[in-house]
C-alpha cells in the first residue's frame, strides 16, 4: 500500500478512518450508551440454562427493588404521608408490590380447596387418630386465642387459618395493609412500600428512581412534616455511584489536562504542542469510545473512568515527537524517522500488553483492553500522519534548565557507580516485608464506594424490618412441577430442622405438592368415613352432636379436587415467578429469609442433601470468578512478558534484553512492596496496574535505547512521559472509588520506580 | 368469621382501660344452624406480674398462658403445647395486644374500632364499630358494659354471619 505523501491525503486518511469508526459506533449505539451496572461487567454465568435464568431473575429482582419506609407517632398522619408518597411514586411509574391484594385474591381459592391443605403433621395425626383427633382440634380451636380471625363455618379445626398464618411473610412483622405493609413498633406506626422500578435500563432506571424517591419524600413531608421517610434499594446506590463517578471523572480529567498543559507550555513555550496534543487526545478518546461501542453497544462507567487515564498514554507518543522536534539535533523533516523505531516498539509492546487482557474472559477488562488498544493506535496514527505535515518549520525555542536536567539525570545515572547496585538492592530489601504483608481481595463489594448515609439508611430499614437480605437462592429441578415441588418441600423441611431461624420462601409454601395434597384429602376421608365416631368424639368433649352433622355436610358438599398450579397462578400471577422453565423439566427458584445472616456453607450443604437442589450464592460466585480471572490474568501477563522478552532479545540481543527486562521487574517488586506496607489488597485492578507498569517500564527503556542514552530528546520525552503519567494515573489515587484508588496508587508507585530505574537498563558509560 | 373470644376479651378490656383483671366468665356462642348455643365456662386473669391466663373449665379443660414471648397451651387431653411467635404469626399480634392491655393503651383497639364511650351511674358503656378491613367483614357491633369503673360485666358481639357471642363476667376467680 502506498503511503500518502501530501498533507491533504494524510488529513483525509486520518479523518475518514476516524469518521468511519464513529459512524459504526453511532449505528451500534444502545439507547443508554453509558452503563453503570457493575454486575453487568461480570462474566456470563457458567452453568445450566435454569441456573443462568435463575441468576438473571434474582439479579433483576435485586437491582429493581426499592423499599420506602414512612413512620410516625400519629397513625392517621403517617398513613396520609405514606399515601402521598405512594401516589407520587405511582405517578413516576414505579410498580407497587401488591402481595396484599394478591393474597386477598387467593384466599377464596384456598378456602375452596382447604381440605387439600393439611400440613404433613396434621394429615398424619388425622389419618392416625381419625374423628377423635379432629374433635380435639376443634375443641382447642374453639377455645384458643391464637389466631385473630377464622371461619368456624368452613374451618372448625382451624387448619386453614394455620395454613394461611404460615404463609411466608416477605417483611417479617409487617402485614399486608392495602397497598402497604404496616406494623406498630413501640410508639411508632410504620408503613412499608415495596416497589419495583421500571425496566428502562440500569442507568436510566436508577436516575428515574432517585428522582421519584425525592418527589415522594417531598410529598410525604408535606402531608406529615413530623413523619420520617427512609428509602433504600440498588437503584439509589447505583445513581449515587454514577453521579459520583461522573463528578470524579470530570475533575480528574480537568486536573490531569491542566497539569499536562502547564507542563507542555513550560517546556515547549509554544501553542502548537497544545493544539496537536489536544487533537491527539480528543481523537484517541473518541476512537477508544467508538471502538468499545462498536464491540459492545454501550460503554461501562468504569471503562470511561479508566479511559481518562488514557490521556497520559495518548500524549506519550506526542511527547516523543515534540521532544525530538523542538530539542532534537536533526532537521524537522527527519523527526518522524528519528522517533519511529521507539514509537513503533512502544506501540507494539503496549498493544501486546493490552491484547493479552482480551483473553482474560472478564467483560470489564475486555472493554478496557479494547478502549486502550484503540486509543493507542489512534494516538500513534495522529503522530505518524498529522504531526509531520503540521510541524514543518524549524522551532526557535532555546534550551532551558527543564530541558537539560532530564538529560543530566540520565547521564549521571548511567555513570559506573556502586549506587547502581546498592539503591535497587536497598529498595528491594525494603519491599520484602511489604511482600510478606500483602493481602488479596476478590470481593466485588470492596471495589465500590458505598455512600455512608445510604448504607446507614439501608441498615436502619433492615433493622426495622428485622430482616437481612438472603445470601443467595436455591434452585430445585424436577422432571415436572410436581417433582420439583416435592423436592422443595423436602429441602424446606431440612432447613427447618437445621436452621431454626430460617424462613424458606418458595412456591411449595403456597402450593403443596400433589403427594402432600393427596395425603391431606385421604386423612379427611378417614375422619368423615365414620360419622358416628365423630359425633361420639365431640359429645365426649361436651360439644353438640349436630356439630358433627354440620362438618359432615361441609365435607360432602365440598369438591375434593386438589389445588392446581393453573388455578393458583390465575389468582396470583406473581407466584409464577418462582418457576424457571427448562428443557426436559421444571426448576423452582426459592430462597431463605431470616433475622440474621446465614452461613452460605450450611445452606449449600443442606441443598446438597436433596436430589435436584442446589444453593447459589451470587457474591461467593462472583468472588470466585474474580479470583479465577485474577489468577488467569496474572499468568497471561507472565506469558505476555515472556513473549515481549523474545521480541527484545531478537532486537537487542540476550544480554541487553535481560538488562532491559530487569528494571520493569524491579518497579513491579517495589510497587507490590509499597501496597503491602500500606495494607492495600491485591485485586484484579492492581493486576491491571501491574500490567501497565511493566508496559511503561519497557517503553522507557526502549525509548532511551532507540533514541540514544546520551541524547537530549529521548531523555526529555521519557521524563515528560513519566510526569504526564503521574498527572493522569497518579491522580486516580485520590479517587473515592476503592478500585480506582488502589489502581492509581499502584501506578503512581510503579511509574515513579520505572522512571527512576530506567537508566539502569542502559549499560554504564563513563 | 369470628373473633377469638379470649383475644376479644383482652381487646375489650383495654377499651375499659382495665390494666388488671381476675374473673370467672360464661361464654354463650350462638351459631347459625345450631339449635342450641355452645356454652362454656372458665377463668380469665391478667396483670403486669403474671401476664395473661385463660382457662376454660367446662365443657372441657383448656388453658392458654402467655407471659413475655412465651405462650403455652394445655390441651383437653392434658398434653402441653408450647408456641413460638415466629412459628405462629398471629401470636405476635396477641402479644402486642396483651402488652397494650397491661399498659392501659387503647391505641391498638382504636386502630380497628371507632369507640363511643357513654358514662353510666356505675362505670361506662362502650360501643365499638369496626373501622374497615377484615374486622368490619366479621363484626357488626360490640358492646361492653361495666358494673363499676374498671369492672366489665358483659360483652356482647354480633357477627355479620348471624352468629353472636355473649361473655359475662360473674365473680373473681377463686
Amino acid at each position: 500500500m502506498r503511503r500518502p505523501r501530501s498533507a491533504a491525503a494524510r488529513w483525509a486518511v486520518w479523518s475518514v478512518s476516524l469518521g468511519l469508526l464513529c459512524a459504526a459506533a453511532a449505528w451500534r449505539l444502545a439507547p443508554h450508551p453509558i452503563n453503570t451496572d457493575m454486575l453487568a461487567m461480570l462474566p456470563a454465568e457458567q452453568g445450566t440454562q435454569a441456573l443462568t435464568a435463575a441468576t438473571d431473575r434474582s439479579r433483576d429482582a435485586f437491582v429493581r427493588q426499592v423499599l420506602v419506609l414512612v413512620s410516625g407517632a400519629d397513625d392517621a398522619a403517617t398513613r396520609a404521608a405514606a399515601t402521598a408518597a405512594l401516589k407520587s411514586l405511582d405517578t413516576a411509574g414505579l410498580k407497587t408490590d401488591d402481595s396484599g391484594a394478591t393474597m386477598n385474591g387467593v384466599l377464596a381459592l384456598y378456602q375452596e380447596h382447604h381440605y387439600s391443605l393439611l400440613d404433613p403433621d396434621e394429615a398424619a395425626r388425622l389419618a392416625t387418630g381419625g374423628a377423635s383427633a379432629y374433635a380435639k382440634d376443634v375443641a382447642v380451636n374453639l377455645a384458643s386465642p391464637v389466631g385473630l380471625i377464622s371461619s368456624f363455618e368452613t374451618d372448625p379445626g382451624g387448619y386453614l387459618a394455620g395454613f394461611l398464618g404460615s404463609l411466608p411473610r416477605p417483611y417479617g412483622d409487617f402485614l399486608p395493609d392495602g397497598r402497604f405493609f404496616s406494623a406498630l413498633k413501640g410508639e411508632k406506626r410504620y408503613y412499608l412500600l415495596s416497589l419495583e422500578s421500571p425496566d428502562t435500563g440500569f442507568s436510566a432506571q436508577s436516575m428515574q428512581v432517585t428522582r421519584a424517591v425525592q418527589a415522594a419524600h417531598a410529598a410525604a413531608t408535606q402531608a406529615c412534616p413530623a413523619c420520617s421517610f427512609q428509602a433504600t434499594g440498588a437503584p439509589l446506590f447505583a445513581d449515587r455511584a454514577r453521579s459520583e463517578a461522573q463528578a470524579e471523572t470530570l475533575w480528574l480529567s480537568a486536573a490531569s489536562m491542566l497539569l499536562i498543559m502547564v507542563l507542555i507550555a513550560y517546556v515547549f513555550r509554544s501553542l502548537a504542542p497544545h493544539v496537536l496534543a489536544a487533537l491527539q487526545l480528543v481523537a484517541s478518546v473518541l476512537a477508544a469510545c467508538a471502538a468499545v461501542i462498536v464491540c459492545f453497544g454501550s460503554i461501562q462507567i468504569l471503562t470511561l473512568v479508566f479511559g481518562t487515564t488514557l490521556l497520559g498514554i495518548a500524549i506519550d507518543y506526542a511527547l516523543l515527537y515534540f521532544a525530538e522536534y523542538w530539542f532534537g539535533d536533526g532537521d524537522p523533516t527527519k523527526v518522524i524517522r528519528a522517533v519511529r523505531p521507539g514509537l513503533y516498539m512502544g506501540l507494539l509492546t503496549g498493544v501486546a500488553a493490552f491484547a493479552f487482557l482480551l483473553l482474560a474472559g472478564f467483560p470489564a477488562l475486555l472493554q478496557i483492553a479494547v478502549f486502550s488498544i484503540a486509543g493507542l493506535l489512534e494516538a500513534a496514527l495522529v503522530v505518524v500522519l498529522i504531526f509531520p505535515v503540521t510541524l514543518t518549520a524549524r522551532p526557535t525555542v532555546k534550551e532551558h534548565p527543564a530541558v537539560r536536567w532530564p538529560q543530566a539525570f540520565i547521564a549521571a545515572a548511567c555513570r559506573p557507580s556502586r549506587w547502581r547496585m546498592l539503591l535497587p538492592a536497598a529498595a528491594l530489601l525494603l519491599s520484602i516485608p511489604g511482600w510478606c504483608m500483602l493481602s488479596e481481595s476478590d470481593d466485588v463489594r470492596d471495589l465500590q464506594q458505598l455512600p455512608p448515609e445510604l448504607v446507614q439508611t439501608d441498615a436502619a430499614i433492615r433493622s426495622t424490618l428485622d430482616q437481612v437480605p438472603p445470601p443467595g437462592f436455591f434452585l430445585v429441578e424436577g422432571k415436572d412441577l410436581d417433582e420439583a415441588l416435592s423436592r422443595e418441600e423436602t429441602l424446606f423441611a431440612k432447613l427447618d430442622a437445621k436452621l431454626a431461624d430460617a424462613t424458606p420462601l418458595g412456591l411449595s409454601r403456597f402450593l403443596p405438592s400433589a403427594q402432600r395434597q393427596a395425603a391431606s384429602l385421604a386423612a379427611w376421608g378417614k375422619v368423615f368415613a365414620q360419622p358416628a365416631e365423630l359425633r361420639k368424639a365431640l359429645a365426649q368433649l361436651g360439644l353438640p352432636a349436630e356439630l358433627a352433622d354440620h362438618m359432615q355436610a361441609g365435607w360432602q358438599s365440598a369438591g375434593h379436587e386438589p389445588l392446581s398450579a393453573a388455578d393458583l397462578f390465575k389468582a396470583a400471577p406473581d407466584l409464577e415467578r418462582f418457576i424457571i422453565p427448562e428443557s426436559g423439566g421444571v426448576a423452582l427458584l426459592s430462597t431463605v429469609m431470616g433475622k440474621s445472616e446465614f452461613d452460605a456453607g450450611a445452606l449449600d450443604a443442606t441443598a446438597a442433601g436433596v436430589p435436584g437442589a442446589l444453593f447459589e450464592a451470587p457474591l461467593t460466585r462472583i468472588a470466585a470468578t474474580f479470583h479465577r480471572i485474577r489468577v488467569r490474568t496474572t499468568w497471561l501477563v507472565v506469558v505476555g512478558y515472556l513473549l515481549i522478552s523474545g521480541l527484545l532479545v531478537w532486537r537487542y540481543g540476550r544480554r541487553e534484553a535481560l538488562r532491559m527486562l530487569y528494571t520493569p521487574l524491579l518497579a513491579l517488586g517495589i510497587t507490590l512492596g509499597m501496597l503491602g506496607w500500606l495494607g492495600d489488597p491485591v485485586n484484579i485492578f492492581v493486576v491491571v496496574a501491574l500490567i501497565l507498569i511493566l508496559g511503561l517500564g519497557r517503553d522507557y527503556t526502549v525509548f532511551l535505547r532507540e533514541g540514544g542514552a546520551r541524547r537530549r530528546s529521548p531523555a526529555l520525552a521519557v521524563t515528560l512521559s513519566a510526569l504526564t503519567m503521574l498527572c493522569s494515573f497518579g491522580l486516580l489515587a485520590l479517587s473515592q472509588v476503592p478500585a480506582l484508588h488502589v489502581f492509581g496508587l499502584a501506578t503512581l508507585a510503579g511509574i515513579l520506580a520505572s522512571y527512576l530505574s530506567a537508566p539502569l537498563s542502559l549499560p554504564p558509560e563513563p | 368469621m369470628r373473633l377469638r373470644s379470649a383475644l376479644l376479651c383482652m381487646l375489650l378490656l383495654t377499651a375499659a382501660a382495665v390494666t388488671h383483671f381476675d374473673s370467672r366468665f360464661t361464654q354463650t356462642r350462638s351459631l347459625l344452624g345450631f339449635s342450641k348455643p355452645l356454652v362454656s365456662h372458665g377463668v380469665i386473669r391478667f396483670d403486669q406480674a403474671h401476664g395473661f391466663y385463660w382457662e376454660m373449665t367446662d365443657p372441657y379443660h383448656y388453658v392458654f398462658q402467655m407471659k413475655g414471648d412465651e405462650a403455652v397451651q394445655t390441651l383437653p387431653d392434658g398434653s402441653v403445647k408450647y408456641l413460638k411467635a415466629e412459628q405462629t404469626p398471629w401470636l405476635a399480634a396477641v402479644q402486642h395486644i396483651i402488652v397494650d392491655a397491661l399498659s392501659g393503651n387503647r391505641s391498638e383497639l382504636e386502630r380497628y374500632f371507632s369507640l363511643k364511650v357513654t358514662p353510666m351511674s356505675q362505670g361506662e358503656h362502650v360501643d365499638l364499630t369496626p373501622k374497615s378491613g377484615a374486622m368490619r367483614e366479621a363484626i357488626v357491633s360490640i358492646e361492653v358494659t361495666e358494673s363499676a369503673p374498671g369492672h366489665p360485666q358483659k360483652i356482647a358481639i354480633r357477627e355479620t354471619s348471624g352468629d353472636s357471642m355473649d361473655i359475662s363476667f360473674t365473680a373473681p376467680a377463686p
